[in-house]
């Protein structure tokens, strides 16, 4: 699609014309090299990303095609889940998606796992981890399947408003 | 747009994501599934709108002073806006430009520099020519201030650096030191520069003993830190005037103060300079524009209006290494300054982005 960042009008998003041409601005300058998409590296041009943890994964999710690199419908489709026009089960949605790391719809032990090593990188033991890990399971799993479905998360995280903690301004 | 709040609401939520890694370190049971959440939120933010790169630009204002460089395309939003635009730049250019003359004084106050400097260059060191530097500066500094009428509120002078001392600022603009000495003089502590600057720069150090070093030169540095420590020895000289941000900053954050000057053990006289945009941009890109066409901009904007706010002396404690003293430096100049409190450092403006990442 080159530079050309016209995009269909049937894109999915909950953004005004003026939003997506300030985002598309956004891209470009992200895009170093022009390629029209963005790669990991690229993300992590921006300083504060550098120490995200989370990058990854939320490429991961933004990268519907999984070729690795974000284009613009991609990148715009993403950011919209955090539009405050955006619902509640979407915003949810894209938090359990961050553990849900091979999409099947469930959080296992292991992504859990593999989720909060990402956070805490190595401050915390391995069996410290698999301690918080399998707790955490226990508690939100309530039809003991040993692992966690979107219904489950659901339940556990909505009572704490997150779906309004995850707004930002275009 | 973002305001300042918005800023600090979302310094806040990033703050919270640094005690996560603590909550799960401290007590295991305090992991929660929405954790996650902040760091999502703030990285989303992060790639909408950068913190960091957006510093070096100018600032963006939620009300529009007619001004072109701080908010972009403005004066095209309607046509009644654009005429008031227009008649706002032929005011500025060919009204307040020639008729307060703040080219010509300019001119004179260089002069009058370069004049009463030179027979201070023949003079040996003595207490004369120490006041007479004092003058001579204080005199020529606001001259050269009515020539981009500043219009300056002092706060808190009791406060004034003292000799023996290092003033630190946050920096927005080469004519922060021109603010400042107007006040009283300085010895700068300042990067060497070219053309019209670096004239300047060699005319100021023939009447007093300023300290111009080449950043990216390690030994420079040694020297450096050598030479100031010698110079607030001495009591007669003047303070020290650094800028430990090291660049010049949109006037709407403090970047990471450099530690280096805060190793020094003696007495730090934080001073906050917040400029109102209301009447014009002080802010300086020195990547984008040399000094002169940066004075043009500045001479034709309507004034610079700048508060100054001289804080009370800090000196380092015992248990503390000079990186948190410059922290707590820092957070002191932010508060009074009404500035967001910014942990990057502002070399990132010169240097290339960083492309690897492991």
């Amino acid at each position: 699609m080159g530079n050309d960042l016209t995009m269909p009008m049937e894109m999915c998003s909950h953004f005004d014309p003026d939003e997506i041409a300030r985002l598309g601005k956004r891209f470009r300058k992200l895009d170093l090299d022009n390629s029209g998409s963005l790669s990991i590296d690229e993300f992590m041009s921006l300083p504060e990303l550098q120490q995200n943890p989370l990058v990854q994964r939320v490429i991961e999710i933004f990268d519907q095609d999984g070729n690795g690199e974000v284009d613009f419908r991609e990148f715009i489709e993403g950011v919209s889940q955090f539009s405050v026009k955006g619902d509640k089960s979407s915003k949810l949605k894209f938090a359990f998606r961050i553990y849900d790391i091979d999409n099947d719809g469930f959080i296992s032990n292991g992504e859990l796992f593999q989720v909060l090593k990402m956070m805490v990188g190595n401050n915390l033991k391995d069996t410290q981890l698999q301690q918080i890990v399998d707790k955490t399971i226990i508690y939100a799993d309530k039809d003991g399947d040993g692992k966690i479905s979107y219904d489950e998360f659901a339940a556990v995280v909505s009572s704490l408003d997150v779906h309004k903690k995850m707004v930002v301004d275009v | 747009m973002a305001t300042s709040e918005d800023i600090i609401e979302k310094e806040n939520s990033i703050n919270r994501l640094g005690s996560l890694t603590n909550c799960v370190n401290e007590q295991h049971k305090n992991f929660e599934l929405s954790d996650v959440v902040y760091l999502v939120k703030s990285g989303i933010e992060a790639v909408i709108d950068d913190e960091v790169t957006k510093r070096f630009r100018a600032e963006e204002l939620s009300s529009w002073n007619l001004l072109t460089r701080t908010n972009f395309h403005y004066q095209f939003i309607s046509i009644r806006l654009s005429l008031l635009w227009f008649a706002g730049v032929v005011l500025r250019y060919c009204v307040l430009l020639p008729l307060s003359n703040r080219i010509l004084v300019t001119c004179f106050a260089l002069t009058w520099l370069f004049v009463t400097v030179f027979p201070l260059t023949l003079m040996a060191d003595s207490e004369f020519k120490r006041k007479a530097a004092y003058y001579v500066n204080l005199v020529a500094f606001r001259i050269i201030c009515r020539g981009f009428s500043a219009v300056v509120d002092y706060h808190d002078k009791e406060n004034m650096p003292q000799s023996g001392g290092i003033c630190v600022a946050n920096h927005t603009t080469t004519l922060d030191v021109a603010i400042l000495m107007q006040d009283r003089p300085y010895a700068v502590l300042g990067q060497i520069h070219g053309g019209f600057l670096g004239w300047m720069m060699r005319t100021l150090s023939k009447a007093t003993k300023h300290v111009w070093f080449e950043r990216s030169e390690v030994r420079d540095r040694m020297f450096v830190s050598k030479r100031i420590m010698e110079h607030v020895s001495d009591e007669r000289n003047f303070p020290v005037l650094l800028f430990p941000e090291g660049t010049c900053i949109n006037n709407t954050s403090v970047m990471m103060f450099k530690k280096g000057s805060f190793e020094i053990p003696t007495t730090i006289y934080p001073v906050a300079i917040k400029y109102n945009p209301w009447f014009g941009d002080a802010f300086w890109n020195s990547s984008k524009h040399s000094m002169v066409q940066y004075l043009l901009v500045v001479m034709t904007s309507w004034a610079i209006v700048a508060d100054v706010w001289y804080l009370p002396a800090m000196k380092r404690q015992p248990d503390e290494n000079a990186m948190q003293f410059a922290e707590r430096v820092k957070s002191v100049i932010c508060r009074r300054g009404g500035l967001v409190d910014c942990i990057w450092d502002g070399q990132l403006k010169r240097m290339a982005r960083v492309l690897s990442w492991k």
